[in-house]
């Protein structure tokens, strides 16, 4: 192994440029923390890279991380062997997952965050309160949405908790499977509205919304209206001058001093050479699947079950958001069009809080989709060649819909991510594991949605619907949510980070992705884990840089709570 | 090794009018062009056939030059590093798992009526591609519920694919991709489906091509959603 000269140390090497790292790189340059950003993936060019090519998007590796360089293994049962699997494929760039996003960006509501002082103890489940309410990142919400750019429709939502601000920027025109789901929630009673987006649909802060091509959903934007940290934050923070951000540069291990506090990390650059990082403080921004994987390689004299891991809940608990959905196929003359629109429009939190009457706990944000471009526009029993297959395309490609919603999954400890034993990556390190499988709450809760979408696109005049439960009894990644697995809580026995998400074991060590999640919220996560991160950066600039500590008073949450807010 | 973001545009977009072979043999080109006419027929429209799909999976399968279009769509990127290595190992089982179709094609075909794949008639074809999908040609769409299905997997990855299955996901690709990738020529796979697809890859960065007109124009909040006049929301 080759070796570079050792950079100098810096305050703070933040490692993953995503959702979180672009944010967290943000806050902490404009606070005048000079910072090291590490991304093992490209630093790519939005203007540049990114087209309306559908067969490199969608059905091969050129944003999708590639399970030939990034393998992981799937199993449901921690005695089976796990298997090669494709399993939440976020990009690995800078911009992460902000890169090929639909955008979905909706506000977790104040119940997300006491699902156990509501609920109590499920069977079967780790169910945890966050040691945060939605009133203390309730401030960073509205920083995200206007720093970020963020379209909706104020006063639309009946069901919306505390805004301290508007929407920045109206939403998107319907399209006509947007106005027809609009139609059908007002027949039935149901509280619709445009679900907020990661987007500026007006002129903002210099971006002119100009992608009206439908090439959306798993593509890059080239026009700069959808918002990626890629075009945001990181542009941001390099205007700081006080960002060294180093793309293509995979780190394999955080570095720890005799005294059991972060050294640094060592990473490989793009030469394939060995480089070490010391810095007075170290983020880990990588996902909830790869920040734990790196805990858990990250072995020491003082860490041996890997980094912080005191409580042995490093990748643990871990909740994937199954996307789980009905197709409905409609024969009447009037076009739907499948294609048109930013992957989102209509939805409705009207199902969102737990009714013990249906038997399970949690409900869903649903969504009104389009179904995409035609080489990937599916449906479950859509015939797959022949005459039938032709006929099909032509008959329902233009006269179908999509509702569906992301699954609020319970944590269960079982459920977890480690390193798999055999299966090496590109670099010869170990791959993820997941294993997971599905919580019984978590199969009635995708019924009882999935078949209240059914009941919408009925409403709506399908002629036909096609409902996909959680079948498989695991998920299957397919939405790219990660949570959970470097759990915040206030009890160093059971959690690994307190509530600025800074490792009980560790203090100059933080993880601000989703991996923080104590549970995994029913909401699309991005917003909560951006607003988080920058809530957690702030503190790590107001007070721990300056050699000072606070703890969030804990006494003042509780079901009472709920009723206040 | 170059970084990604910076790998060069060569070669040109697949010329619509070529007729070389890249990858397959002659037979191979005829019996895979005959299956992908199977999988997508002509009837009153263009099919696989005419849409020249076959040209398309020999592109994909002749090595790594033909895997990414330039964003502009004025040549492929030329790949190297980590990403490389994984197409050459991907394309070098794909093109195995075709060659080896073709012979399986062609001896069940033999087996079953005498001639090669690519000289029996249209149904006697559908009956060898019935036998090696281990299921029936799919009936039509049929009203009646049959029954919830397991998720549908976004990543369509070409890994682990038996060779029908990659016949009819690439037969899929090439009638309905953009045609830069050698198939979808003259755009028929998008006039079959009534996709109004771009007239360029370009024309999908700079504005140029937007379905701007495809989005409601005199819609009214308010009348969409009846909450908005308790709320007195916006109505842009």
């Amino acid at each position: 192994m080759e070796y570079a000269k050792k950079p100098d140390p810096v305050d703070v090497v933040v490692v993953g440029m995503g959702a979180s790292g672009g944010t967290a790189a943000k806050v902490l340059c404009e606070a005048g923390l000079n910072v090291v950003g590490l991304e093992r993936g490209p630093w790519l060019r939005s203007r540049e890279h990114f087209s309306g090519d559908e067969v490199k998007f969608l059905n091969r590796t050129y944003l999708w991380s590639d399970p030939r360089v990034n393998p992981r293994t799937v199993r449901t049962d921690e005695n089976e062997t796990a298997v090669p699997t494709p399993f939440s494929m976020v990009p690995q760039m800078v911009g992460g997952g902000t890169v090929h996003w639909a955008g979905w960006l909706p506000r977790p509501r104040p119940s997300d965050f006491m699902m156990r002082s509501l609920h109590g103890d499920i069977e079967g489940a780790s169910l945890a309160d966050w040691p945060i309410t939605y009133d203390d990142l309730e401030p960073y919400l509205s920083k995200v949405e206007w720093a970020f750019g963020c379209a909706g429709l104020d006063g639309a939502d009946a069901h919306e908790p505390y805004r301290s601000t508007p929407y920045p920027t109206p939403p998107v025109p319907p399209t006509p499977a947007a106005k027809r789901f609009y139609e059908a929630c007002k027949k039935l009673g149901i509280n619709a509205m445009p679900i907020p987006q990661a987007l500026v649909s007006q002129p903002y802060r210099g971006r002119t919304p100009s992608n009206w091509t439908s090439f959306w959903n798993g593509y890059g934007d080239p026009s700069g209206m959808r918002s990626s940290t890629l075009d945001t934050f990181v542009p941001e923070a390099l205007a700081t001058g006080n960002l060294d951000l180093r793309s293509e540069c995979y780190v394999r291990e955080v570095t720890v001093r005799p005294d059991g506090r972060a050294r640094g990390v060592v990473y490989i650059d793009a030469l394939g050479r060995e480089v070490e990082q010391d810095a007075k403080l170290v983020l880990l921004c990588l996902g909830a699947v790869e920040s734990a994987r790196l805990m858990l390689m990250s072995r020491s004299r003082q860490f041996p079950d890997g980094l912080a891991n005191g409580s042995g809940q490093v990748g643990r608990n871990a909740t994937f958001h199954e996307y789980l959905f009905a197709v409905g196929l409609f024969n009447d003359e009037q076009p739907l069009y499948g294609f048109p629109g930013n992957y989102i429009s209509g939805g409705s939190f009207q199902f969102y809080e737990t009714d013990y009457d249906r038997g399970h706990i949690g409900g869903a944000l649903i969504g009104a989709s389009h179904v995409g471009q035609p080489v990937n526009w599916n449906f479950p029993g859509r015939p797959a060649w022949g005459s039938a297959a032709k006929d099909a395309d032509r008959d329902f490609y233009n006269h179908a819909m999509k509702i569906g919603h992301t699954l609020h999954d319970l944590p269960v400890a079982s459920n977890r991510v480690d390193l798999d034993p055999d299966v090496k990556d590109a670099w010869g390190l170990p791959a993820a594991r997941i294993t997971h499988k599905a919580h019984p709450n978590d199969i009635a809760l995708a019924k009882w949605q999935v078949d209240k979408n059914v009941e919408i696109l009925e409403a709506a005049g399908a002629w036909k619907t096609i409902p996909v439960y959680l079948e498989r009894g695991r998920a299957s990644g397919n939405t790219c949510h990660q949570h959970g697995t470097v759990r915040m809580g206030t009890d160093p026995a059971n959690t690994v980070l307190n509530e600025w998400c800074q490792a009980h074991d560790v203090d100059n060590l933080y993880v601000l992705d989703g991996a923080a999640f104590p549970t995994a919220t029913g909401v699309n996560p991005t917003l909560t884990i951006m607003a988080n991160a920058w809530r957690c950066a702030d503190y790590i600039a107001q007070t721990h840089a300056k050699g000072r500590r606070e703890r969030l008073p804990q006494a003042r949450r509780g079901p009472q709570q709920v009723a206040a807010s | 090794m170059t970084s990604m973001a910076d790998w060069p545009t060569v070669l040109a977009p697949v010329d619509p009018d070529a007729v070389d072979r890249l990858f397959f043999t002659d037979h191979e080109w005829d019996t895979i062009e005959a299956a992908t006419a199977r999988i997508i027929p002509t009837d009153h429209d263009p099919g696989a056939r005419e849409a020249h799909v076959v040209r398309f999976i020999d592109r994909f399968l002749s090595g790594i030059d033909y895997v990414y279009a330039a964003a502009d769509g004025s040549g492929f990127l030329r790949m190297s590093g980590k990403l490389a290595d994984a197409w050459r190992g991907r394309i070098a089982d794909m093109q195995e798992t075709y060659r080896r179709g073709v012979r399986e094609l062609d001896a069940i075909a033999r087996q079953s009526f005498g001639p090669d794949f690519v000289s029996l008639s249209d149904d006697q074809q559908d009956i060898i591609l019935e036998r090696i999908s281990g299921a029936p040609k799919p009936a039509p769409v049929a009203r009646d519920a049959d029954g919830a299905s397991p998720t549908v997997q976004v990543y369509a990855f070409d890994d682990g694919l038996s060779f029908f299955d990659a016949l009819v996901a690439h037969t899929r690709q090439g009638f309905y991709g953009d045609p830069v990738y050698g198939g979808n020529r003259g755009r028929v796979g998008w006039t079959v489906i009534g996709f109004p697809g771009p007239e360029s890859l370009k024309d999908t960065m700079d504005g140029t091509y937007s379905l701007r007109d495809y989005y409601l124009r005199d819609h009214d909040w308010s009348e969409l959603i009846p909450q908005l006049r308790q709320t007195g929301g916006a109505a842009t």
